[in-house]
């Protein structure tokens, strides 16, 4: 590490974040999923604080308000469509078909273009409220450019059966990164996708495996299931070694003026953390309903603690008067998906974004001194289209 | 009352950010008691006064043991405070160091949410419903078949109070047979775009609906509460009106239209609600005032050709509105119109129609078996 390199802090402790998301969960479903805005709010500012390149904090800076804003924007565009393409979709697919297959198909297949407009101008939004040393990020427009650069590259990858997966990979992540700034300068993406072939072959190797094995074992040659041995959990580690390589390879390659970027994640320590903290997650989860089932045992008082007491629970909920099992089913519904999504927070998500911050680091940083502010990007939609559209920005 | 620190002018420093450029200043911080200020002295810069009443703290970060605190009406500047007995001072000092800061942009959202409800309300009410029912005509009858396949089973499984099983069909035989018999005698003579087919759900309700493609469902309630088959008749006469109107299917389009909409403002935190929504809408179905007139001279004019009075429809409607007032099951259902006095009415009077002699619509043994259905 050179002198004029900055390492990046990480100060995401679990007890807090699990208060935290656990409040803001119970809210949003105490307020029919209203709370929401606030509660994504107040989980960016808690992860953004968390993360401290040179020992400064990042600020996240968005409003609630103006998310909600933002998916009040979507949903009057969003409504036509919904409402009338799919009237007309089902229509089509019970007069032609008599079914419904096609109108979920087609509805599904249209929705894709949005996906990616919804996610890039969801970024948008994000960066745009992002601040490190006081000064803001941002990401030019351009969300349709980069749906219909998306759809190309899904189009390719897929009818390479993947082959083309570093290209998608590689030029996405340039559209992206060309448009970003940090206050007055601008990032670059450097490299060449070809780079992102190495990435791939730990995945390639464990999916020639595992298909080899299933194609002769299916063919008469039982003996070559065992292939599936190392290549099942090869695949699965293929997935996570090109996620988190590709990853690094790119953020290398990075450049903000004369100011570059260095990332060391190690893939085995994604990996750990995926295994040991859904094992957590499943655990927690059954315990709970397993104390669920107990519980409601020890209500009725009927049957003891069998190892078939999940199999009587449709019976036992039988027995209950109605309203009781109603109120017992919504508790107990909700309390799941709160829990979920908490643990999800404080073993997956809070662990994963510990581990990449702390090992990245800024090269050239006495360069940051010739940085100056951007303009504000008052950006009403927010990230809206990706709200409605459950476009996956959870964070 | 304890007095606030004092601070030695000298002692006090934060870091500060001034939001132009991304360098961190060594600043020195003093008070101003008779302004009511924290004076903010950069190197080089001429000093800035925050007043005490608008400095806010940052909210829901993480700590590494420092405050970060900032002006409102400043949407970029920054002071970090590391030193605990600086923190302590400015806690001291600054009243409204916790208080959210006000909210922006009120009056635009409060448009943005007119318009979006609004459009919202005009989609489901207005432009679907128009579509839906200028499209119910075009759907071939195996379409319709199709559409009512799939509610029915939706249904089945949203009433369903455990959550895990579709709701049965009662089926004993014998009550299969009877209710056979009696939807033979009604639609004999009725042109039918398909066959009708005839369910009874096992669930309390006191109540009926047709779905699309020729499905009428009654719930094991209806059939408990009438007294004499000629009022199940009743009924079944005028859910067939519906079958034979395809009332239904305009209800089953709409729903698909409205449904995605409703999902779309919830969120997927509650898909569930979503389902049980469009159940109870097709359970509840409210048609217009012309459908169910049209519903009901259907029903008049079967009854009447099959011989069997069609008052028995304003004695059972009578007698539910006696027994449970207006909101219950059926009664709301066929309540939704103010016109439940003219339409008991009106069925009294059709049994002028009455012409060949009153056959009642099932024998003795056939009413027992059908109001053994379920067992």
């Amino acid at each position: 590490m050179a002198a004029t390199d900055i390492g990046t802090n990480f100060a995401g402790r679990r007890g807090r974040l699990f208060w935290l998301a656990l409040k803001t969960s119970v809210l949003t479903v105490l307020t029919l999923g209203f709370y929401r805005f606030w509660m994504k709010t107040r989980l960016r500012r808690y992860y953004w604080s968390s993360v401290r390149p040179g020992g400064l904090p990042l600020e996240y800076t968005g409003q609630p308000l103006e998310k909600l804003l933002g998916f009040l924007i979507a949903v009057v565009f969003l409504a036509f469509y919904v409402g009338i393409v799919n009237l007309v979709l089902v229509f089509f697919s019970f007069a032609l078909i008599q079914d419904n297959i096609a109108a979920y198909l087609l509805s599904f297949i249209g929705v894709i273009p949005f996906w990616f407009f919804a996610q890039y101008r969801a970024r948008r939004y994000v960066l745009a409220r992002t601040r490190w040393r006081g000064l803001r990020f941002g990401l030019e427009p351009g969300a349709w450019g980069y749906a219909w650069r998306a759809l190309l590259h899904w189009l390719a990858t897929i009818l390479t059966l993947g082959l083309l997966w570093p290209r998608m990979t590689f030029w996405l992540e340039k559209y992206r990164t060309d448009r970003t700034h940090f206050g007055s300068v601008r990032l670059t993406q450097g490299g060449r996708w070809q780079m992102l072939f190495r990435p791939l072959r730990p995945l390639l190797f464990g999916l020639a495996l595992s298909g080899g094995g299933l194609l002769l074992g299916s063919n008469g040659q039982p003996a070559a299931f065992w292939l599936l041995l190392p290549g099942a959990p090869l695949t699965l580690y293929g997935f996570v070694h090109y996620r988190v390589r590709s990853f690094q390879l790119l953020t290398d390659h990075k450049t903000a003026g004369a100011i570059g970027f260095r990332a060391h994640p190690r893939p085995l320590r994604v990996l750990r953390i995926y295994s040991v903290g859904g094992f957590f997650i499943v655990l927690v989860l059954f315990l709970m309903l397993l104390g669920f089932s107990a519980a409601l045992a020890a209500i009725l008082s009927v049957g003891t603690l069998g190892e078939d007491l999940l199999s009587e629970l449709p019976d036992l909920m039988q027995a209950l008067p109605t309203w009781a099992t109603a109120l017992v089913g919504i508790l107990f519904y909700f309390s799941f998906f709160i829990f979920w999504g908490v643990l999800t927070q404080v073993f997956l998500t809070l662990p994963l974004i510990g581990h990449y911050a702390e090992t990245l680091q800024i090269t050239g940083a006495p360069q940051l001194a010739l940085i100056g502010q951007r303009a504000r990007d008052d950006f009403a939609e927010a990230e809206g289209f990706a709200e409605a559209l459950d476009v996956g920005a959870a964070l | 009352m304890t007095p606030a620190p004092q601070i030695a002018a000298v002692e006090a420093y934060a870091d500060f950010l001034d939001g132009d450029v991304a360098v961190v200043r060594r600043v020195r911080l003093s008070l101003d008691e008779p302004a009511a200020a924290l004076v903010v002295a950069p190197p080089e810069a001429a000093p800035q006064a925050w007043p005490f009443a608008e400095i806010r703290q940052l909210r829901d970060q993480a700590s590494g043991g420092e405050v970060i605190v900032h002006r409102i009406g400043d949407p970029v500047a920054r002071l970090i405070l590391r030193d605990p007995a600086t923190i302590r001072l400015v806690e001291a000092r600054c009243p409204n160091l916790h208080r959210r800061p006000p909210a922006q942009n009120t009056g635009r959202l409060a448009a943005w949410a007119a318009a979006a409800l609004a459009s919202v309300a005009l989609i489901i009410f207005v432009l679907v419903p128009a579509m839906a029912n200028r499209l119910a005509g075009f759907l071939p009858p195996a379409g319709e078949r199709a559409l009512g396949d799939t509610t029915l089973e939706q249904i089945r499984t949203a009433l369903d109070d455990t959550g895990f099983r579709p709701l049965p069909f009662c089926t004993a035989p014998a009550g299969t047979a009877a209710l056979e018999r009696m939807t033979g005698r009604l639609t004999a003579g009725v042109a039918l775009p398909y066959p009708v087919t005839v369910h009874v759900l096992d669930h309390d309700l006191i109540n009926a609906f047709a779905l699309p493609g020729g499905y009428v469902v009654f719930f094991r309630g209806l059939i408990e509460e009438a007294e004499t088959p000629d009022e199940v008749a009743a009924v079944l006469a005028h859910e067939l009106g519906h079958v034979v109107n395809r009332d239904p299917t305009r209800i089953a389009l709409r729903s698909a239209g409205s449904i995605g909409v409703l999902g779309l403002l919830l969120g997927d935190f509650a898909g569930g609600a979503v389902v049980l929504f469009l159940a109870e809408r097709l359970i509840q179905a409210t048609y217009t005032q012309e459908a169910e007139a049209a519903a009901d001279a259907f029903a008049h004019a079967t009854l009447a050709a099959a011989g069997i009075p069609p008052s028995a429809l304003g004695t059972m409607f009578q007698r539910l509105l006696e027994e449970y007032g207006d909101a219950e099951g059926i009664v709301a259902h066929f309540m939704s119109h103010p016109a439940l006095g003219d339409r008991i009415e009106a069925a009294r009077r059709a049994d002028a129609g009455l012409t060949g002699a009153l056959r009642p619509s099932l024998d003795a043994t056939d009413w027992r078996a059908l109001q053994r259905i379920c067992r």
